[in-house]
């Protein structure tokens, strides 16, 4: 890392010291736990970030995003085929829960901004496409099908289609027909499909090829999570160039995304009184889930944690040029309080107490942590 | 004198209401076409020596022999019954050919067989669904089917307190369905405030994270306010302003503008023109599932503190709904329809149908679907069962070419309802024939 580099990733811990700082000032003026004991542990748990996040060069900081992170949804390479199997195998079952709830809304908002005229769920068309066939492809006559609108000329969607094939990395193949049955014409279908090297990972266990009959069908385990993964190892090989991966909104949403992932993974567990009526509910299943403070989840509280925090995974992820991306102002202020919009699945409103689904990125992310926490406890 | 033929109609032009009567034979034709094919096909299967089916050549003449007895005089009919029998021969010939190698081909013939004696049963379930005449109804599958669903996610009850708490009852196992229920996926054609009417459109994507917004809204930093009803108590409210903050570029202006509706079909109401609150019939039910806890001020005021759930407000909007169900919009009647007629069917072809059987695709394919389910549909609107008005059940094929596209797509949530479902159906067709 040069010095300039350096020295701009030292005043990104110093932002983010200074945004705990405040955060805990702000939590300190409040109480608005319904759980004895919840802002006490978040406090500590902020103390306990201020002071061990920045240490050498903000280690946890490169194990939490360029390891867990990176490995699992942003893998630093430019190979796609290697990008795309990284991510594809840190799919379980949990897993996908965060990439459906987390990233579903982002890439869906996006492939509706692209596919503009339909704004029905693109991805999950995609998937139904694919699996009507027997081939593995798709047509592009499938598609004007799909997404077409009889009062808009072809060649509107044409340009529609060829973005979200960039989008998720698809290739394309023709077919000329000399003459075609109707009209006696020279026809041309464009076929589309997955790179061939993809095509080999998905065999595993995302498609059946039938070789005595030549066809390939999709599994049942074939799903918009497969699109996603696409669309990921896409955007990691391209983060050097912008214009390719759609921009600071882009950017933006994503470090946002993971920003969430880090922020959550940090919470401590709280533990609740065995007369807490939490515990009769059947929606909560305390072996999956944990009761997390709520109050950073306050205005003036998440502003000053997640501002750093964002800048801080942009510049991991992708440099400076990530960085100035970040949109400083009243707009990321917004992007913000989006957050809330997340909270379905993952992470649930169960009688008034915010509850973790404890998937394997979080505990992964909590671990290091923890292990620091140990470490420097035994000190 | 003009020879041009004079029209015979006399009644305006329009849409007609349709009868019980009509629809009925209408859901009938299709079934009644597909069961004489899969029986055909069952019947030249066994009479044929095993050795032969290892020619897949003789399979083809068959089936061109077959297609010349077709003596169907209806066009889309002859073709429907074509393009079917193709699938089911094609199905076949797919079969024998991948396992000829490893099974031998007399086990073969009796799987084919067996998957055939398996649809012909769905398929004479599905023709039997109902009666003509509708006697004897809570005899029918077709009654306790819907009921059984209506039941789970979209209960009827004398007031909104009781649907509330019958879809509370549920939500533990079927939450996502009763809230995939309220999500058409045509969302887009809804109007969220239809000035001229009283209706109930469903829920959009960005109404979904507003709702969202709301829960977190009061159960982060709510203001108390004074309860109109009671001096004596203070009840949450959040600011109206601070639930659009989070949009960018006006995007939910739509929205801000239909607030006011938003929330009254989540339970809300406007105070001052400024703030939300629960409406004082919502309290009631909130306090009733401990969704609001009472702590006592020093003025001797009680507070009503809010600790909602996610299902909290969008179970009520799903219960306004219920009960207000002659208002739903043509989206949301289609939508919900669909997913009964569409849980209904599944059901029965779970129960019916081995999980192997190679003839599941034929009664999935989009093809058959859109033949069976768009009059399941309107018969499952009648008042005896859903009571829903038929007459916003679309007919175009396009927009059931539309809606149909998504049911690949299901949910995990919709495929446990559907395992449900083929349970009871074994269930009552046990304690019918007991009777």
């Amino acid at each position: 890392m040069s010095e300039f580099q350096d020295s701009i990733w030292k005043d990104l811990l110093k932002i983010f010291e200074n945004g705990i700082e405040i955060a805990i000032e702000k939590l300190q003026n409040r109480d608005i736990e319904n759980i004895p004991g919840a802002k006490d542990a978040l406090v500590q748990r902020l103390e306990n970030i201020k002071v061990h996040f920045p240490k050498n060069n903000g280690d946890l900081f490169l194990k939490s995003i360029d390891d867990k992170i990176q490995n699992s949804f942003f893998p630093n390479t430019k190979n796609f085929t290697q990008a795309f199997s990284q991510i594809l195998k840190s799919r379980t079952h949990e897993q996908d829960f965060i990439i459906n709830e987390l990233l579903n809304g982002f890439i869906t908002s996006k492939a509706k901004a692209i596919a503009l005229g339909t704004q029905g769920p693109v991805i999950d068309r995609m998937v139904e496409a694919f699996s009507k066939r027997n081939d593995f492809h798709i047509v592009d006559y499938q598609f004007y099908a799909m997404f077409g609108d009889p009062n808009k000329p072809k060649h509107y969607i044409k340009k529609q289609l060829e973005k979200l094939i960039d989008m998720f990395g698809l290739i394309s193949k023709e077919l000329v027909v000399e003459k075609d049955v109707r009209k006696s014409e020279t026809k041309v279908y464009t076929f589309y499909t997955f790179p061939e090297d993809i095509i080999n990972i998905l065999e595993e266990k995302y498609l059946v090829k039938d070789e005595e009959l030549g066809y390939t069908y999709v599994s049942d385990a074939f799903d918009r999570n497969v699109f996603i993964c696409m669309f990921l190892a896409n955007l990691a090989i391209h983060r050097d160039n912008i214009e390719k991966i759609g921009g600071a909104y882009t950017i933006n949403g994503v470090c946002t995304i993971f920003a969430l992932i880090l922020l959550l993974s940090f919470m401590p567990k709280l533990t609740v009184d065995e007369t807490n009526p939490i515990l009769n509910q059947s929606s909560f299943d305390q072996s999956k889930m944990s009761v997390i403070p709520k109050s950073w989840m306050m205005n003036q509280v998440l502003e000053t944690l997640f501002e750093p925090l964002i800048k801080i995974v942009a510049y991991r992820l992708g440099g400076g040029l990530w960085l100035t991306k970040i949109i400083d102002s009243e707009v990321n202020k917004k992007i913000m309080n989006q957050i809330r919009f997340l909270l379905k699945d993952v992470n649930k409103w169960i009688l008034g107490n915010l509850c973790r689904v404890e998937i394997p990125i979080f505990v992964e992310i909590a671990n290091i942590f923890t292990e620091v926490m140990v470490g420097y406890n035994e000190e | 004198m003009s020879y041009r033929k004079k029209s015979i109609r006399t009644s305006r032009s329009g849409r007609k209401r349709e009868k019980w009567t009509d629809i009925l034979p209408r859901y009938l034709t299709f079934i009644s076409h597909m069961r004489p094919i899969l029986r055909e096909t069952r019947r030249i299967i066994a009479d044929l020596d095993a050795d032969l089916l290892l020619d897949t050549e003789i399979l083809d003449k068959i089936r061109e022999e077959e297609e010349k007895r077709n003596i169907r005089k209806v066009r889309a009919l002859s073709e429907f019954s074509a393009m079917y029998r193709s699938n089911v021969y094609e199905i076949i010939k797919n079969f024998i050919v991948k396992y000829r190698e490893t099974i031998p081909i007399i086990d073969i013939k009796d799987y084919i067989i067996e998957f055939l004696y398996e649809s012909v049963d769905a398929l004479n379930l599905l023709r039997h669904i109902t009666n003509p005449d509708e006697s004897n109804l809570e005899n029918t599958f077709l009654f306790v089917l819907v009921k059984f669903i209506e039941d789970r996610v979209f209960p009827r009850g004398a007031n909104l307190s009781i649907i509330y708490e019958k879809l509370l009852k549920f939500s533990p196992e079927f939450y996502e369905c009763q809230r995939h229920l309220l999500q058409p996926h045509t969302y887009y054609r809804e109007k969220i405030n239809n000035l001229d009417l009283f209706e109930i459109p469903g829920i959009s994507p960005k109404v979904y994270q507003i709702i969202n917004n709301i829960t977190s809204l009061f159960n982060l930093d709510p203001n108390f306010g004074e309860y109109p009803e009671n001096d004596q108590v203070e009840i949450p409210m959040i600011l109206k302003n601070e639930v659009f903050l989070p949009y960018i570029d006006s995007i939910a202006n739509a929205e801000e503008e239909a607030i006011e509706k938003i929330a009254e079909r989540i339970g809300l109401r406007s105070i001052n023109e400024i703030f939300l609150a629960p409406t004082h019939d919502f309290i009631e039910i909130l306090l009733g599932h401990n969704y609001l806890r009472e702590t006592k001020q020093q003025s001797n005021v009680k507070r009503l503190n809010p600790q909602f759930s996610n299902e909290t407000l969008i179970l009520h909007y799903l219960a306004f709904a219920s009960q207000r169900r002659g208002f739903l919009s043509k989206e949301l009647i289609n939508w919900i329809s669909m997913n009964f007629a569409f849980l209904i069917y599944m059901g029965i072809l779970k129960w019916k149908l081995s999980d192997e059987n190679i003839f599941y695709d034929i009664f999935k394919d989009l093809q058959t679907n859109e033949k069976v389910l768009p009059y399941l549909m309107k018969l499952i609107c009648f008042p005896n069962y859903l009571g829903l008005d038929k007459m916003k059940i679309r007919d175009s094929v396009q927009y059931r070419k539309e809606i149909f596209n998504f049911i690949g797509s299901t949910i995990d949530n919709l495929k446990e309802l559907i395992e449900d479902i083929a349970i009871y159906c074994e269930k009552f067709d046990k304690e019918r024939k007991n009777n």
